[in-house]
């Protein structure tokens, strides 16, 4: 969903009151044909707003909280949960990990610090995220409060996608903090969502071996699902190929 | 309106067929170009002028129609045989190929001869429009007997139908997905040509409209899924020196 041009004019006269929109444009480096046209329709995208924001200093989280459909963003920030912290590290950084346990180590090869975590999102956080604060019915919560179909819903998380509207919904239908989804989603850092500096690398560190070792083994079922998956239509496609080319 | 429907038809697949022939030469999937060349030589056989010059050298007995009915079995079976072998049909393929497909192929060609020879068939027409209108008898006959020439092609696109929908719907390469939509559109022109019995005289040219709908579905089809093999090979290359670098 995108953000009404009126109020996106107004939020815009508060954060910089006397900046053309070439300015802003400049500023913020978004295409001046991308924001006019943006204006023209009445609907500005949640990542101009977050853009603009960034270029003025101004925290995009409470730039979009000013919003009226984003407004669950305002209040207090809530701490990331745990399993969130861990969702948003990425699959190569969790078997690194696993591998650095003292339960691996055989070969005696400690000691070297595993370097720092890659910066989410990864390739597959929007969707671990959503498994991550999942307890089985937050699919069917979201898309009663949405409207939008569940096979939808899984076709953007398949697609490691999540619209802005649908991540702040998930967020709010799983209890947790409401910027967490638009930290899976890259839209903002963790940083900008206030998650503390090393907080996903202390969630690391502060599973056991066995809950480690476990979560490793289905991010790599899962990935191992995908590159079957596509195996199999790349082999389809080449027997089409050899068939009728 | 329907001799350029007719022409540009011809065209279309003869010049498909010409840009096949280097590749038949190669040796890479002869079967097609067959199939195009078969498929040119029925548009031909269909249109009033060449058809009444061929038939005219095959002594005037309207011999030729009967020829164009077994080039277009020969050009669908061999369409068939490749949709279902490329697209991994194997049930289809087994229901062309297989005991039920030779006894519907069988049934139908002896039914087809046997009424061409019950009618009285002299004076080149294509279409046999003449013939039909010699006689109460001969109406007949002309209306089962095009009926039979109908039947084998709406058994095979019905057949493929199934198979054709899957690929539309699966996670094939978007111009292989067009290609089989293409079939699929051309299965279900040919299937209601069955329906033409009971089409008002006065709509004749939906008839024609159809039959070359059909044609093209099927022939542009082919040469899209010929296409998006052409150009994954050219792409794909140069993705491996990327990725190898």
């Amino acid at each position: 969903m995108t953000l009404p041009a009126k109020a996106f004019q107004r939020w815009l006269q508060g954060i910089a009151p006397d900046a053309s929109t070439a300015d802003v444009c400049r500023i913020s480096g978004i295409k001046r044909t991308t924001l006019a046209q943006q204006l023209v329709r009445g609907k500005v995208s949640v990542s101009t707003v977050v853009s603009i924001s960034r270029a003025y200093n101004v925290n995009p989280l409470s730039a979009l909280a000013t919003f009226e459909a984003y407004q669950d963003l305002a209040g207090p920030q809530v701490p990331p949960s745990r399993c969130e912290l861990v969702s948003q590290v990425s699959t190569p950084d969790l078997l690194r990990a696993v591998l650095a346990r003292p339960a691996m180590e055989q070969a005696g090869a400690s000691g070297t610090a595993s370097p720092p975590l890659s910066a989410a999102p990864h390739a597959t956080s929007v969707k671990n995220w959503v498994d991550a604060i999942d307890d089985g019915e937050v699919r069917h919560r979201v898309s009663a409060a949405t409207g939008v179909a569940p096979q939808n819903y899984s076709a953007q998380l398949t697609a490691n996608r999540l619209s802005p509207e649908l991540a702040l919904a998930t967020a709010l239908a799983a209890g947790v903090g409401p910027a967490g989804g638009l930290v899976a989603t890259g839209l903002i850092t963790e940083e900008e969502a206030g998650w503390p500096p090393g907080a996903r690398q202390a969630a690391l560190d502060s599973l056991s071996d066995g809950d480690l070792t476990a979560l490793a083994g289905d991010r790599l079922q899962a990935l191992g699902k995908v590159l079957r998956r596509q195996e199999q239509d790349q082999a389809q496609t080449e027997k089409i190929w050899e068939n009728l080319g | 309106m329907i001799e350029i429907l007719q022409w540009s038809t011809l065209a279309t697949c003869g010049l498909i067929a010409a840009a096949r022939v280097p590749s038949a030469v190669r040796g890479e999937n002869r079967s097609l170009f067959y199939i195009f060349g078969l498929m040119t030589v029925a548009i031909l056989l269909s249109i009033e002028k060449p058809y009444v010059a061929i038939d005219q050298a095959l002594g005037g007995i309207n011999l030729a129609n009967l020829l164009l009915r077994f080039i277009i079995f020969a050009a669908i079976y061999f369409v068939g045989i490749r949709v279902t072998r490329g697209f991994g049909a194997d049930s289809a393929y087994r229901r062309i190929t297989g005991k039920a497909g030779m006894v519907v192929l069988l049934v139908i060609s002896l039914a087809l001869v046997v009424l061409f020879f019950m009618m009285d068939t002299v004076g080149s027409s294509a279409g046999l429009a003449a013939v039909s209108e010699k006689s109460e008898r001969n109406f007949v006959l002309v209306e089962y007997y095009g009926a039979a020439g109908r039947a084998y092609p709406a058994y095979i696109s019905l057949v493929l139908l199934p198979a054709m929908v899957r690929a539309v719907r699966g996670r094939l390469p978007i111009l292989v997905r067009i290609a089989a939509a293409l079939l699929a559109t051309g299965g279900v022109a040919i299937a209601l040509t069955l329906l033409f019995p009971v089409v008002p005289p006065e709509w004749g040219a939906v008839e024609f409209v159809i039959n070359y709908t059909a044609v093209l579905c099927f022939v542009l089809g082919l040469a899209l899924i010929w296409a998006a093999r052409v150009k994954n090979s050219r792409v794909s290359p140069a993705k491996r020196t990327y990725t190898e670098k």
